[in-house]
């Protein structure tokens, strides 16, 4: 109990540091969920593409980032590029790692929902005069995102977790910092600990504000 | 350093590589199996620790994960080896995702032939081992296929805890060659061709034991 | 000896009454049908016989043993009862022959290749030997439902068990059923049939039951029930209404 009391009067006296870690997460996770839907309906898009080799170079990018781990593109990017003189942040280098590597999986949550989609839907819209890019505006992607909300959600999640590792890399998010706190207070424990709990209390409010989202957005109808 | 030494190096890396990924995929089975084995047991409490343990392991980070049973159990008296910290970190968050694969799985065969089974005098054991699982298995692969690709791709954390895994060799190799950029491009290319390996056999064992027309409803 | 005597069988689900005290007796190599309206408790029936569902109350005697008893050997009771489903329930998962096989190696510890020639044997029966390495998938729903017929017969039941056979089949493959099932009824196989189709009941049956509200409201043979039945429900239900007179 008195390790608990310590411990608490450690991170008291850490809290603005760890307060401000918490920011860079929350910072870091909103950016790159918002990046990674914009660039995962772009790669999605391109998957539709008539012209074969956008299809094929779309489906390899989406293989690829899907079978490559993230930290290794992160440390191509972070220690690799400053060889040709090319020095970005630490946060300009995750949000373009995660931003490629969210867009793949969720271009493919995307591809999954579009192939449970009644096509001929797509048909009927474009026999009524639709261009191309208007039946993916106004039929499918509406559709599809509605459908892909429980995949995208988990993505969401995935987002906010997988942001613990670019302290690899030198962003200090708020795990850098409980690893900083754990450093001076040697309570590796209890620090960790509360790390965890505190992501899972992250994850708990995602998964709240998902069901609200599913309760008002799912198609009346479109699941048993 | 010459060309030929760099890919010893690289493939010793991969070997440990292999080592965490099988280590946690193995961990995974066994616990998700476990996991959805026991879902079926009608017991309150049971329900809600099986519950619990597969909400706390989606929700905490791998890395977050791994120091904690790493760096901290030793803190409170229990040392645990590189590799067992992995298989305790990766190795049961892969167990959780995996649990929920099987348990949809589960719940998508057909209650019919649960009925005809017993109707035929099989035990619920029978019935589990003959009917149940066979089916369960077949339902699962693009799931544990999903899984086993995410723990692929977490293993280069093996590197945080001292296991000399490809990351861990890329990142000597950067240091002493001054060519990061060219390693980190090459083990992005030596991880995706394992990603393809893993693909190729879950395909290959998928069309062994394919039965046609068996999806799920 | 009657194979099997039911008195007085009572189910109840939550206060509301399905069977209502049901008598039946089926003595060895009869046929039996019942029939009655849907929702009626055929299905009920059947399973309580062979407890995939208890009774509330009631017996059972399985030649001359009560099974309603809690010390009954339920699964040993169900080995001796042959149970074809309407919508044939085969493990989708296994070919035709390893569907018929199962039972044997599993609950009879047959070697693989005693079962083999035993499951041969039933499919062959069944007419269905030449597709005994399909899949369910694989296969029309007639010739499911011989391979379900042919995975009852093989451990040699003391009574077979239908519950709408034919139901969920095409008129054509109907009648493909109804061929297979008169054959056994040829073969002094003692059976008890459940079934809306009116078809099967005349050509199968020594006796029809009427099943209402949870009772056994006639029995007789099947000409008899058929045609102008005193009975106005009975009437009513084979579509003789008093219009008809
Ligand atoms: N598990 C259950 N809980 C509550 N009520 C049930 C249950 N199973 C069946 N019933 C009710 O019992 C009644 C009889 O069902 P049963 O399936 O035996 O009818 P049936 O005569 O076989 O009808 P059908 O011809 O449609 O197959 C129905 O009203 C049904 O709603
Ligand atoms: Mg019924």
């Amino acid at each position: 109990m008195s390790g608990w009391l310590s411990f608490l009067h450690d991170a008291l006296d850490y809290w603005p540091q760890i307060l401000a870690g918490l920011g860079n997460t929350v910072l870091l996770a909103v950016i790159i969920t918002v990046t990674g839907l914009i660039g995962g309906v772009f790669v999605f898009y391109l998957t539709l593409s008539p012209n074969r080799l956008y299809r094929r170079v779309t489906e390899g990018y989406i293989s690829f980032f899907i079978g490559t781990p993230l930290i290794v593109l992160l440390f191509l990017m972070y220690y690799g590029l400053p060889q040709w003189g090319l020095r970005l942040s630490p946060l300009t280098v995750s949000v373009i790692g995660f931003t490629m590597n969210v867009a793949a999986y969720n271009a493919r949550y995307l591809m999954t929902a579009y192939n449970g989609l009644d096509h001929g839907e797509l048909e009927a819209a474009r026999a009524q005069g639709f261009s191309g890019l208007q039946v993916f505006r106004f039929v499918t992607l509406p559709q599809v995102l509605r459908m892909s909300i429980p995949g995208l959600t988990n993505q969401t999640i995935l987002n906010l977790k997988d942001s613990s590792i670019v302290f690899l890399i030198q962003y200090t998010e708020f795990f850098a910092q409980m690893q900083d706190l754990a450093a001076r207070n040697f309570q590796y424990f209890k620090t960790y600990l509360v790390a965890g709990i505190v992501y899972l209390l992250l994850v708990s409010i995602i998964v709240i504000a998902a069901r609200q989202l599913e309760r008002r957005f799912v198609m009346p109808g479109t699941r048993a | 350093m010459s060309f030929l030494q760099i890919l010893t190096l690289l493939a010793a890396g991969a070997g440990y590589t292999l080592l965490v990924t099988l280590a946690c995929i193995a961990t995974g089975l066994a616990v998700g199996l476990l996991v959805a084995m026991l879902s079926r047991v009608r017991s309150r409490p049971l329900q809600f620790l099986l519950g619990s343990f597969t909400y706390v392991f989606r929700g905490v980070p791998v890395l977050v994960l791994l120091f904690l049973v790493f760096f901290g159990l030793p803190g409170i008296g229990i040392r645990v080896p590189p590799l067992g910290a992995m298989m305790l970190s990766l190795g049961l968050i892969a167990g959780a995702y995996l649990a929920e694969v099987f348990r949809g799985a589960l719940d998508a065969i057909d209650q019919n032939e649960i009925v005809a089974a017993e109707a035929m005098g099989m035990s619920r054991l029978q019935i589990l081992l003959s009917i149940e699982v066979p089916q369960m298995l077949r339902f699962s692969v693009p799931g544990m296929l999903n899984e086993f690709t995410t723990v692929l791709k977490y293993s280069p954390f093996a590197y945080t805890v001292g296991i000399p895994d490809i990351m861990k060799q890329a990142m000597a190799l950067a240091a002493t060659t001054l060519r990061g950029l060219e390693i980190y491009l090459a083990i992005g290319l030596l991880y995706f061709a394992i990603y393809k390996l893993i693909l190729v056999a879950v395909r290959a064992l998928e069309r062994r034991f394919r039965v046609p027309g068996l999806t799920p409803p | 000896m009657a194979l099997l005597e039911v008195r007085n069988l009572v189910k109840e689900y939550d206060g509301k009454t399905v069977l209502a005290g049901v008598d039946l007796d089926l003595e060895e190599g009869q046929v039996k049908v019942v029939m009655g309206p849907s929702g009626c408790g055929k299905s009920t029936l059947l399973r309580c016989l062979n407890r995939l569902i208890d009774p509330t109350s009631g017996q059972v005697i399985f030649r001359g043993e009560d099974v309603t008893r809690p010390d009954t050997d339920v699964r040993a009771l169900r080995q001796r009862i042959g149970f074809v489903f309407q919508h044939f329930a085969l493990y989708r998962h296994l070919t035709a022959l390893e569907n018929v096989t199962l039972g044997l190696r599993k609950l009879r510890h047959m070697p693989a290749r005693e079962a083999n020639e035993k499951a041969m044997h039933e499919l062959r029966r069944m007419n269905m030997h030449e597709h005994a390495d399909k899949y369910p998938a694989q296969l029309s729903g007639g010739q499911k439902q011989r391979v379900a017929i042919a995975r009852a017969l093989a451990m040699d039941p003391a009574v077979l068990f239908f519950d709408e056979p034919t139901s969920a089949l095409d008129p054509l493959m109907s009648r493909e059923i109804v061929a297979v099932i008169n054959q056994l009824y040829l073969d002094n196989v003692t059976m008890l049939c459940v079934t809306h189709d009116l078809f099967l009941a005349k050509y199968i049956s020594d006796r029809v039951l009427f099943l209402d509200e949870g009772r056994v409201r006639a029995e007789g043979g099947a000409d008899q029930m058929f045609s102008d039945h005193d009975d106005p429900r009975i009437r009513a239900f084979f579509g003789h209404g008093p219009q008809d007179r």
